[in-house]
């Protein structure tokens, strides 16, 4: 088992690895890769993310003793704020909303490791005074440190973070203590920005040092796609063109842009803020041939194979025959009357941004080869889901197609992704009677009624599996630049081209515009109704 | 028995309603009709045992707080085998809770007092309510009998007992040792013993990654450990643990023998790779919690977790010359339900156990 922690009460030399060895006391005694103490660095930490999710998941980290000993945290932000201010707020927040409650001991513990930095992203002074203060704490604990640099900014400051911390000497590794950064998404813009911004990434940590956040490939039932598929004999020899039909991808949200949301999304888009990423990762996830082993760079090699494979939709015609955006219109959500998506607040009453997307995708591989992989994602549909459902061929109609109704349609197999996680089959029975009727009916597995236990929430495994070294849930720069590139030709046929496709319409609280019900009628297919 | 229940010697209190053993499939399935509103959720077959009659309310109490978060078909029988004559009673029902404020989730629990004796009976009861497919998770109290006989844990998937309860722990585990063997190593065994002191495992396993204490750990000279004198199996377990991974061979292996007076606690001798004499110590202490404290000290640091009785934390700490490094961290469970709680969200084949227990019964 790996061990290199290099922070500790003592000056830094590592006696394990001197003598060639490693903590006996570890040994069996759990199966992960193993947190190491360091200290994390929140860029941007008075802000949502820090309050409601970072500080939340390192509390329940601690609370369930995953934590290592002798973690510090320090928020990074422009605000005059003290030490005992950040804290108090931190707080608040975490007793709204932290999944284990709130327990006062664990928090004294952990908030006596907490401290604020205040300096400008863009102040050269801010970063030498954290270099010292850095220095500092090592000193104070006789040894050098880990650090983890979190970049919870707005996207606009990436570069300058970025920049500073390698002229400050931060990124600098330094005797076997390692620098480590996490970068939240939006992972660039574009193609060209998300190159751009690989560069000044690795211009300043390693790729190996550099953890790209998908917080969807932190949550259990994201994990659980590669269980499913590889741990379980009857699915992975069906898992292909000879037995299934089609998938789909769905991810709907009922919100539209209320709490000033429209700001960012007016300026992203559906395509750009939940395609490129998220459902992206989950398809790769679906799609992705069993990896040689479980190493993080064995998973994403196959992930980025997939994406690699993705049809390119590079010209207007193509984009309008494989791709439906579309905005709502003013409608009812839950008996609330919403606006539409050009009247919401921050939005442009001219946008030509998608509110809602569905692409046809294509995966060129010998065994995807002409399975479509329909995903689709938008606001302010009738409700909150996300899931992947897997639609297996149906049986040859030739012993039931006399039988009153026929058959009803082919298996599927529903991965259900947030809420409710869990997965369901649906299987075709005779209904009883006299006469041969048959129906489809559900066998059905739901997470909360099994397991009552909460999951860990997708921040806190992904900022454990930073501190330990483990990239698998991570995004590598091929991936995210391979993602790009089939996002940014549809981008362009939308923006770029004479003969844009048009931009389709739907009431707020309805399933999403009919053109992309008819991407899939026109081949005698239908969305799966949520 | 009939007397014993028509008393109220023997409460029933909790386990729901009487009912014929041969109805029990029925009247089982006459419960979920009547209630559309809930789901029927089961992980698995979870059997409790317990040969004291008056343990089957206070087991029932505890399914209900299990069932919380482990989803099952509950099992519960107690026997009386005491009586002279042999009878059988059975009750249903089933524990109902929230999953995240939505859904009512509900667990099935079927109950059986069985006295006297009558041959096969225990094990046809057992047989005959389980939920097919679903693994068996059997959960023994108190001493093994020779009601566990092959017959029996051969279809077993998880076997628990906590070994600090039994009279004679050789016999216990030797009887557990024969089941394994018979069994291919198939049941998985699982002692709350060993359970209890899980954190202390893990805390010390993370302390040692400081360089401090990595550097002491090849000058370590004393381990202390102070516990309840009724826990003295989950002492051992975890002095076994500790000095198993270190890789230091007792002083019963070298003839070495330390001073030892019952009554406070037990000392043993450890000699380390490099041949250097380690003196471990036993301290019982009964105001104390279950386990309160594992010491692990050299020349120049002590790293030390303890754990003060009450509190749900342990308190974790290196200190070298004129430093401390100190953070608290989650205790286990002291209740058995909580234990096994844990224990069965762990899952796992609990394969360091059943390395390290030669050393433990070497100690024992
Ligand atoms: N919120 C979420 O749940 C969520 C979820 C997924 C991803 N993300 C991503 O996480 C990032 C942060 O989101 P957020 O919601 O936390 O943003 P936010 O609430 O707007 O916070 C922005 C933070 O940046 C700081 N900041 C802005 N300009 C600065 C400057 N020039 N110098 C120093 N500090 C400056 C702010 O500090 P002051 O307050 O001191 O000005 C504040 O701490 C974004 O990239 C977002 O896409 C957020």
């Amino acid at each position: 088992m790996r061990q290199n922690r290099c922070s500790g009460i003592a000056n830094g030399t590592k006696e394990w690895q001197v003598r060639g060895v490693s903590n006996p006391f570890r040994e069996d005694l759990v199966s992960r890769n193993l947190p190491e103490a360091c200290t994390v660095v929140i860029f941007g930490a008075t802000g949502d993310l820090t309050h409601r999710k970072l500080i939340p998941a390192l509390y329940n980290q601690a609370a369930d003793g995953e934590l290592p000993a002798g973690v510090k945290i320090i928020g990074f932000a422009r605000r005059n704020w003290t030490d005992e201010f950040f804290r108090e707020g931190l707080e608040k927040l975490n007793r709204e909303v932290s999944r284990t409650g709130h327990d006062e001991e664990v928090w004294a513990s952990l908030a006596s490791n907490i401290e604020y930095h205040q300096s400008e992203f863009q102040d050269d002074d801010g970063y030498r005074r954290l270099a010292e203060r850095l220095d500092a704490i090592d000193q104070e604990r006789g040894g050098k440190g880990n650090r983890l640099f979190y970049v919870a900014s707005a996207p606009e400051y990436f570069d300058d973070i970025l920049l500073h911390l390698k002229r400050a000497g931060l990124s600098d590794e330094r005797e076997g203590c390692w620098s480590r950064v996490i970068v939240e998404k939006p992972f660039g813009t574009t193609l060209a920005t998300a190159q751009h911004l690989n560069e000044v990434v690795n211009g300043t940590f390693e790729e190996k040092d550099t953890y790209r956040i998908d917080h969807y490939l932190g949550k259990e039932t994201a994990q659980n796609i590669m269980v499913l598929r590889f741990a379980n004999a009857i699915f992975e020899p069906m898992w292909n063109k000879q037995f299934i039909d089609h998938v789909q991808i769905t991810c709907a949200e009922h919100l539209g842009m209320e709490g000033g949301r429209g700001g960012y999304y007016d300026q992203a888009g559906a395509l750009r803020d939940m395609v490129q990423n998220h459902l992206l990762q989950l398809l790769s996830l679906v799609a992705m041939e069993p990896p040689t082993d479980l190493s993080a760079d064995g998973v994403r090699d196959e992930k980025v194979k997939v994406i690699r494979s993705l049809r390119q939709w590079d010209t207007p015609e193509l984009v309008a025959e494989n791709v439906t955006r579309g905005q709502y219109t003013s409608g009812n959500i839950n008996g609330k009357e919403v606006p539409g998506y050009c009247e919401e607040d921050r939005v442009d009453p001219e946008s030509e941004t998608e509110a809602f997307v569905a692409v046809r995708c294509m995966i060129d591989t010998w065994r995807w080869s002409g399975v479509p992989f329909y995903v689709r994602v938008g606001k302010r549909l009738p409700k909150k889901a996300t899931e992947i459902s897997i639609h297996f061929k149906e049986t040859p109609s030739v012993l039931f197609n006399a039988a009153p109704g026929g058959v009803p349609d082919g298996n599927v197999l529903v991965i259900r992704i947030q809420p409710d996680e869990g997965i369901s089959f649906r299987i075709n029975s005779k209904l009883p009677g006299t006469t041969l009727r048959m129906e489809p009916v559900k066998m059905d597995f739901h997470y909360s009624s099994s397991f009552g236990k909460s999951s860990p929430e997708a921040y806190e495994r992904l900022l454990l599996d930073a501190m330990a070294g483990d990239a698998t849930l991570f995004a590598r720069r091929d991936e995210v630049e391979e993602a790009w590139r089939f996002v940014d030709n549809i981008e362009n046929a939308w923006h770029e081209s004479d003969n844009p496709p048009l931009m389709a319409e739907f009431p707020a609280g309805s399933w999403g515009p009919k053109e992309a019900d008819e991407m899939l009628k026109s081949e005698g297919r239908k969305w799966r109704r949520l | 028995m009939e007397e014993a229940l028509m008393s109220g010697k023997i409460s029933t209190e909790g386990l729901g309603m009487p009912v014929e053993i041969a109805a029990i499939d029925g009247e089982l399935r006459k419960l979920w009709e009547a209630d559309e509103a809930s789901t029927n959720a089961s992980l698995m077959n979870f059997l409790v045992y317990t040969e004291d009659p008056h343990e089957l309310t206070a087991n029932s109490k505890m399914i209900q707080k299990l069932t919380r978060e482990h989803a099952c078909r509950a099992v519960l029988i107690a026997m009386d085998r005491k009586a002279p004559k042999p009878s059988v009673a059975a009750w249903i029902t089933a524990h109902c809770h929230l999953a995240h404020g939505k859904k009512s989730i509900c667990s099935e629990q079927i109950s059986f007092l069985l006295s006297g004796y009558s041959f096969g009976r225990f094990r046809n009861t057992v047989f005959a309510h389980l939920n097919s497919d679903l693994p068996l998770v059997f959960w023994w109290q108190g001493e093994i009998s020779d009601l566990f006989e092959e017959r029996l844990y051969s279809i077993l998937d998880r076997f628990i007992f906590d070994s600090s309860t039994w009279s004679n722990p050789t016999e216990g585990f030797a009887k557990i040792m024969e089941a394994r063997e018979q069994t291919n190593d198939h049941m998985v065994t699982q002692d709350l013993s060993w359970t209890r002191s899980y954190h202390y495992r893990l805390a010390i396993a993370g302390l040692f990654d400081d360089p401090a204490a990595e550097r002491s750990f090849f000058e370590i000279e004393e381990v202390n450990i102070v516990a309840q004198k009724s826990q003295r199996t989950s002492a051992l377990l975890l002095l076994a643990w500790v000095t198993e991974q270190a890789g230091w061979k007792t002083g019963l292996e070298l003839g070495l023998t330390a001073e030892t007076n019952p009554e406070n606690g037990e000392s043993f001798l450890f000699e380390s790779k490099e041949g250097r004499n380690i003196v471990a110590k036993i301290t019982w202490d009964d105001d104390g919690a279950p386990l309160s404290l594992l010491s692990i000290k050299s020349p120049d640091c002590e790293v030390k977790v303890s754990r003060q009785e009450g509190t749900s934390h342990l308190c974790q700490a290196i200190c070298t010359a004129g430093h401390c490094l100190n953070v608290s961290g989650p205790a286990d469970a002291d209740d058995p339900e909580g234990l096994v709680a844990d224990q069965l969200s762990r899952g796992g084949k609990n394969s360091l156990f059943l390395r390290m227990l030669p050393r433990f019964l070497k100690l024992l």
